[in-house]
């Protein structure tokens, strides 16, 4: 029984842990140049903005405009992945994933809310996954010629 | 029952992405170290076709099944330590201090799960029933799951730059620990409805999980050294080795 119980504990334990430790492998990936910059001013997201007031200063904006700021951007981020130079018109697997953390740490965002852990951490985490959907929009976008059109030229026109 | 038919889809949707993950496996140019990688991919697929045959052919409800799902999965968790062991050993490739050390914690808690297992199967022989192969298998899996973590924190601490190795050990944890912990509550409840539905859902999911993870992995490292190929070979490069011999 108390073995049983042991296992249930540190097995949901471990699974939550890999499932952080593999996102962040993939978010770790290194991109040939920063593409994000250009797509968030192309898109006018406020992800990098909020990222670094939080890294300057520690301090977050306020938390209702800091979710909605979030949710707009990822709901961007997630519609540029899926039809801005994207062939298949599909996300990848390892984006899927990436999808599913996001929503995953915006739960934790509520609840390290709720029980006054800080949150920090959490919006850290959800800006990294946006500046990666952010950098590969970008990668994508700048291996396709189109013309003359710019990255954010054809942002505007898609 | 709508557990058991979510189960079924999943179940054959890792089948599709297993037969693919084998293909890219044989092409890989790494395929020599990726081969048990392979082999375990090409056991998940022999088990998940053998227990769709068995459904197929004796239904749901049958011992037949029973006894199939079973003994595939008894063998799947001796192929997954011995997935395990191949990960130890690939890791301590260039330090043969630490493989002998590993084998040799490796072979004993081989031993000590055997015989616990064992001890286990004697006591209750008469009653043999899927109650104790769900323990058996819950030993197994969490023993593999505490290698597995023990192995991600040697990787951590050697500062491994097996990328490729930090996500196949990654989805392996991942694999390990959903069964793991729904067979622990399945026991405790003591096979609860909600416990069956989620045990039956919990597996493919977390088998999916680690599949999604090792294709990126696979594909990832071959899109890398597909780039290495085409970088264009930089002439100041060759100027600098001749400098440098002079």
């Amino acid at each position: 029984m108390i073995v049983a119980v042991l296992i249930l504990i540190l097995s949901t334990a471990l699974f939550f842990f890999y499932f952080q430790v593999t996102c962040q492998k993939i978010l770790g990936r290194q991109f040939d140049r920063e593409y994000f910059q250009s797509i968030a001013n192309a898109n006018r997201l406020e992800f990098p903005s909020l990222r670094k007031s939080l890294e300057d200063f520690g301090a977050p904006v306020d938390y209702s405009r800091l979710r909605m700021m979030l949710r707009c951007d990822f709901l961007a981020l997630t519609y540029l992945l899926k039809n801005a130079a994207n062939v298949n018109q599909r996300y990848t697997y390892d984006e899927r994933l990436l999808i599913l953390y996001f929503r995953w740490q915006f739960l934790s965002l509520a609840v390290r809310r709720l029980l006054k852990l800080g949150e920090n951490t959490a919006i850290l985490r959800l800006t990294a996954v946006l500046q990666y959907f952010a950098n590969v929009v970008g990668q994508r976008v700048n291996a396709v010629k189109f013309g003359n059109l710019t990255a954010a030229d054809y942002l505007l026109n898609l | 029952m709508d557990s058991i038919i979510l189960g079924q889809v999943l179940q054959y949707a890792g089948i599709a992405i297993e037969a693919c993950l084998i293909v890219c496996v044989a092409q890989s140019a790494r395929r020599g170290r990726l081969a048990p990688v392979g082999l375990y991919l090409a056991c998940q697929l022999g088990a998940s076709l053998g227990r769709a045959f068995a459904l197929q052919i004796y239904g749901f409800k049958s011992p037949q099944y029973s006894y199939v799902y079973w003994t595939t999965d008894f063998l799947l968790v001796i192929a997954a330590f011995a997935l395990v062991c191949f990960f130890f050993r690939r890791a301590f490739r260039n330090e043969e201090k630490m493989w002998r050390f590993a084998r040799l914690l490796l072979s004993f808690v081989l031993v000590l799960v055997v015989g616990i297992s064992g001890a286990s199967f004697l006591r209750n022989f008469v009653l043999l029933d899927t109650r104790y192969i769900v323990e058996f298998s819950q030993n197994l899996y969490f023993t593999c799951l505490v290698l597995n973590t023990l192995l991600y924190i040697l990787l951590v601490q050697m500062e491994s730059t097996d990328e490729q190795l930090g996500l196949l050990v990654c989805g392996v944890g991942i694999q390990f620990a959903g069964p793991a912990a729904t067979m622990a509550l399945f026991h405790l409840t003591t096979g609860e409805r909600f416990a069956a539905a989620l045990n039956s859902v919990a597996l493919p999911v977390c088998t999916l999980g680690m599949l999604v993870v090792w294709a990126y992995a696979i594909v990832r490292v071959r899109d890398k050294d597909k780039n290495k190929g085409l970088q264009v070979p930089r002439p100041e490069k060759a100027v600098l080795a001749e400098v440098t011999a002079d």
